[in-house]
């Protein structure tokens, strides 16, 4: 058991120190993306209490966020500089793609909001 | 987005009137009265000035008259019959069994009087008419008044204003002659006069040698049936006594035996006027007159409605049904002795327009902040992300 902990203690000690070396405009993103979730998670403990009326409505915030989240994640796996599939991907490139993919995705909730 | 709007707001009337009605009431004024003996005439004259006063042309005309015709040329030369010949075995002229049943399939009313002496003729017609009507063949008896015991005081009439006038009919009826029982299986005939519950149906003269077949107030004395065909509604009576003993005991006083009540004159009078009113459509007709609907709060009907719209039937509302598709209004009203009223009118029923939901729903608020706070966050995030250092 004591060499249990220690070990998980270790772990995840040696994950924050790896994980402070990231790249600030990565770690905002994260930040981004755990707020993204954590709304989405809100919203479906309220529909558990309340119920599913308006369907349309609770489906309308619950994907907002969740596609916001995705975005996010595309932009940090685009951004990266250590992802060798998107060397040559200019970094303002990726951004223009998520603002105009944000566009569309609160277009359409704005309009399945109902 | 616009505020939100109540559907239980809209509410709807129709507004559908039956009517009494008078302006429809008699068909026409020539009735055919067919005889055994012109003697009758004068004999009752009570009961025939009667109708003559409510404006009937009265044709008298033996039954075997051999210029008798129900129609010339294609034309109907009268409106209804009267038929007191019980013991015609044929009739005169043109008519025959067959043309009677076709005289009443078109529309026309009839009055019948068959008693023992009925001949095959008369008892055809009865039968044809409604296929299940029995006519016995034996007087009826009863303990009701005192004497050979074939008189019966009928008091058993049945209640209906309609048919019978609104005025009730104190004096018990008298009557004499035999008794016929209906199906009970067929709705459309109804018993105006019923025997009493100590009244069978048996011979006078002979001994009975087993229970009578038919007892109490299943016996009909009097009935009538009122039949639709197509849109003609035909009425029909049928009295199963000799003419004579029912117009005959119109001034006679009465006592039932076993009652304390004298009444001095008895019912027959009146039972036989209003029956004939009823008969000869004077009373009882129904016709549906402003019929329409429309959402309470406009006037138009419209050509449709949508889902869960609110609807109004007579005074009050109804919801349409969360349905959609194409429905029908229906009224059918079945009242006993009035003519049946049944008419539809045919409107569809639409599912809501996409601008016709529900806005700003109180328990989606918290959707509606989480969209527009996944908005903010984005916008906040982009300058933040362009100028972090």
């Amino acid at each position: 058991m004591p060499r249990a902990t220690t070990d998980a203690r270790l772990l995840i000690q040696s994950l924050s120190r790896a994980y402070a070396a990231t790249p600030t405009n990565l770690k905002i993103i994260d930040v981004y993306v755990f707020f993204a979730l954590a709304t989405a998670l809100i919203q479906v403990a309220y529909m558990g209490l309340v119920g599913t009326f308006p369907f349309n409505s609770f489906l309308s915030g619950v994907l907002s966020c969740i596609g916001t989240a995705v975005l996010a994640v595309c932009l940090r796996i685009q951004v990266n500089k250590d992802n060798k599939e998107f060397k040559d991907l200019p970094q303002e490139r990726a951004f223009a793609d998520f603002v105009l993919c944000n566009m569309v995705l609160h277009l359409v909730i704005m309009n399945f909001l109902g | 987005m616009a505020a939100s709007r109540h559907l239980a707001a809209l509410l709807l009337v129709i507004l559908a009137v039956a009517v009494s009605g008078e302006d429809e009431g008699p068909r026409g004024r020539r009735l055919l009265v067919l005889l055994d003996d012109l003697a009758v005439r004068s004999s009752h004259s009570a009961f025939f000035g009667s109708l003559q006063a409510r404006g009937f042309d009265l044709d008298f005309r033996l039954a075997d008259d051999p210029k008798l015709s129900l129609h010339r040329y294609g034309r109907y030369l009268y409106d209804g019959l009267v038929l007191f010949a019980p013991s015609t075995t044929r009739f005169g002229g043109s008519v025959d069994q067959n043309a009677v049943l076709e005289f009443i399939d078109a529309g026309h009313d009839m009055i019948l009087a068959a008693d023992s002496s009925a001949s095959d003729l008369i008892r055809g017609i009865a039968t044809e008419i409604q296929r299940q009507w029995l006519l016995i063949t034996l007087t009826m008896l009863s303990l009701d008044v005192d004497g050979d015991h074939t008189l019966i005081a009928g008091d058993d009439l049945i209640q209906s204003d309609v048919i019978l006038g609104s005025k009730k009919i104190e004096a018990p009826v008298l009557f004499r002659g035999i008794g016929h029982a209906a199906n009970p299986s067929n709705s459309l005939v109804l018993k105006v006069l019923s025997a009493s519950p100590s009244a069978y149906s048996a011979n006078p003269k002979t001994k009975l040698a087993s229970p009578p077949s038919l007892t109490g107030s299943a016996i009909s004395l009097v009935s009538v049936m009122q039949v639709a065909v197509e849109s003609l509604l035909t009425k029909f009576c049928l009295c199963s006594c000799r003419q004579e003993i029912m117009l005959e005991f119109l001034k006679s006083g009465v006592q039932k035996a076993g009652s304390k009540t004298k009444h001095e004159r008895a019912g027959n009078e009146q039972f036989v006027t209003e029956t004939s009113k009823w008969v000869f459509h004077e009373r009882g007709h129904l016709k549906a007159v402003n019929v329409k609907h429309h959402k309470i709060g406009e006037t138009n009907e419209p050509g449709m409605y949508r889902i869960n719209d609110d609807l109004g039937l007579y005074s009050t509302s109804f919801k349409v049904p969360d349905v959609y598709g194409v429905f029908q209004f229906k009224v059918e009203y079945q009242r006993l002795g009035h003519t049946g009223l049944s008419f539809t009118k045919q409107i569809p029923v639409r599912p809501y327009r996409h601008s016709e939901y529900e806005r700003f729903i109180t328990s989606a608020y918290p959707y509606y902040a989480a969209s527009f706070s996944t908005m903010g966050a984005f916008f906040v995030f982009s300058f933040v992300y362009l100028y972090h250092k």
